[in-house]
């Protein structure tokens, strides 16, 4: 449920008290009719307090914590753990990790190691190898399934669908489009036991510094990885992209049959 | 009412067909202009002020009312043609163009020259409105006349429905599945239509308010589909652009 308008006003009043609504939406390039839509509703959504913090320079997370659904995101927050931190990883990067702890094994040419590892050698732990590129930020394309997936321990889907009333399927629906309302996400971190910003990390309201993220965590994430799990993780995320380009493949060519007959 | 309704189906058909006439220039998917221009002659020929004229010019025995029967034939057959090809329907489309599907059109066909050529037509009357009344043999034929008139259409309308209501639940574009579901009721409003003509023959206004929903729910349904491919190849076709997706 967003923000009731109320409790925004009020909000607004304490962030900028002199700033008038035009030059609000002017810096948080919100569009005016988009904001008076909103407050005439009574529904102020959570992505427009977070354009207007960052237009003054307030912490996003601390302006949600303003209001009653997230007071608990005020003071503190409990460190994401490193499976979330790995499933903020775009595929692409991992694949790349992947290539860059092989390339040194190649390279050496007399013994294939590493991921490419032949039975029988223990896979080294490769620390990341200078000069490589930065992991691009969160999120991905599938960063809000990656992310429920990291936190699941089986039963999670079930304690969600119970503490916020939403049906499993539609919540399952939410996750491929790569979609989560900010309370959803908070309720998917609380039932998890989890840290709570994880989710907004997720689904890219707030970025992972003003989540409190440390710079670099999910590369160190990445790099305790072992070549195996890294491997294993890389290979799952492959072929879940592949499973979604079929589709988008088959609703193509669908679409396709259609306009050649009926277009 | 009655006048208005078929003027609007009409009018409808007529500015769909001059719509597709650029695209049938162009050659691209000529059948849909055929589809169109056959049921803008279809809606001509329902209408008194157009049926009378013509049909005294093809010799005043309703010759123009069997025409208008035959026009329906191929609007329907061309229409399911398309739809079960456009929807990878390999149920509707063995019912429909494969060899029973021709069988049915065939035999309907056969069944309504026979029907036409025992009865006696001798003054044009729109809708064959005052034909039952002139002999008894009309009286008794009339009602296997219109069985066959309004059974294709109905046939095709079963066969196409699963096709069409699975569409409504597939993931393609909303235009798409909105054409589907206005197809689906044109569907639903041609058997209705079907059943009305044998259930309640009192009911003359209800059936033409049915039997003008099921044109106008088709021709709708076709003209949201081609929207649909307006509005996919205007913003540079469908899905390719998401491949990290």
């Amino acid at each position: 449920m967003p923000l009731p308008a109320k409790a925004f006003q009020r909000w607004l009043h304490g962030i900028a008290p002199d700033t008038s609504t035009a030059d609000v939406c002017r810096l948080a390039g919100i569009k005016r009719t988009t904001l008076a839509q909103q407050l005439v509703r009574g529904k102020v959504a959570e992505a427009t307090v977070v354009s207007i913090s960052r237009a003054f320079n307030a912490n996003p997370v601390s302006s949600l914590a303003y209001f009653e659904t997230y007071r608990d995101l005020a003071g503190p927050q409990v460190p994401p753990t490193s499976h979330e931190l790995v499933s903020q990883i775009a595929t692409m990067d991992l694949l790349r990790a992947v290539i860059a702890r092989s390339a040194p094994a190649a390279e050496s040419g007399a013994e294939s190691r590493g991921v490419a590892g032949v039975a029988g050698t223990p896979a080294p732990e490769h620390p990341a190898p200078g000069g490589q590129p930065a992991l691009s930020p969160a999120p991905h394309a599938t960063s809000v399934k990656n992310w429920v997936d990291a936190i699941d321990d089986g039963e999670l889907r079930h304690r969600v669908s119970a503490a916020t009333g939403i049906a499993p399927q539609n919540y399952s629906a939410q996750l491929t489009a790569n979609r989560m309302a900010p309370e959803v996400a908070i309720a998917t971190s609380r039932a998890a036991g989890v840290g709570l910003t994880g989710g907004l990390v997720a689904t890219g309201l707030v970025t992972e510094a003003e989540a409190g993220w440390e710079p670099g965590a999910r590369q160190a994430a990445l790099d305790m990885l072992s070549d195996a799990d890294l491997t294993v993780l890389a290979g799952d995320r492959l072929q879940s992209l592949g499973k979604t380009l079929r589709r988008q493949e088959q609703d193509h060519q669908q679409a396709e049959k259609i306009w050649e007959n009926l277009g | 009412m009655r006048e208005i309704l078929q003027w609007t189906t009409l009018i409808v058909c007529a500015a769909a067909t001059a719509a597709r006439i650029p695209s049938a220039l162009r050659g691209t998917n000529r059948s849909l202009f055929f589809i169109f221009l056959l049921a803008t002659a279809a809606g001509v020929l329902s209408l008194d002020v157009f049926y009378l004229p013509i049909d005294r010019a093809l010799g005043g025995i309703n010759l123009a009312s069997f025409l208008l029967r035959l026009i329906v034939f191929a609007a329907i057959y061309l229409v399911a043609y398309r739809v079960s090809r456009a929807f990878g329907a390999r149920d509707a489309y063995a019912l429909i163009s494969g060899r029973i599907g021709l069988s049915v059109l065939g035999l309907f066909s056969a069944a309504l020259v026979t029907l036409f050529l025992l009865m006696d037509f001798s003054a044009s009357s729109a809708g064959l409105a005052d034909t039952g009344g002139r002999s008894q043999r009309n009286a008794a034929l009339l009602p296997y006349y219109w069985a066959t008139a309004r059974g294709y259409p109905t046939y095709i309308s079963l066969a196409l429905l699963p096709s069409l209501v699975r569409t409504l639940g597939s993931r393609l574009p909303a235009l798409v599945r909105a054409g589907a579901g206005l197809m689906a009721a044109g569907a639903v409003a041609t058997t209705a239509g079907f059943l009305l003509e044998f259930a309640a023959p009192a009911f003359a206004l209800e059936r033409l308010v049915v039997n003008n929903a099921a044109v106008l729910f088709f021709v709708s349904g076709l003209i949201m589909v081609w929207l649909a491919r307006v509005r996919a190849k205007g913003t540079g076709g469908l899905g390719t652009s998401s491949t990290d997706r």
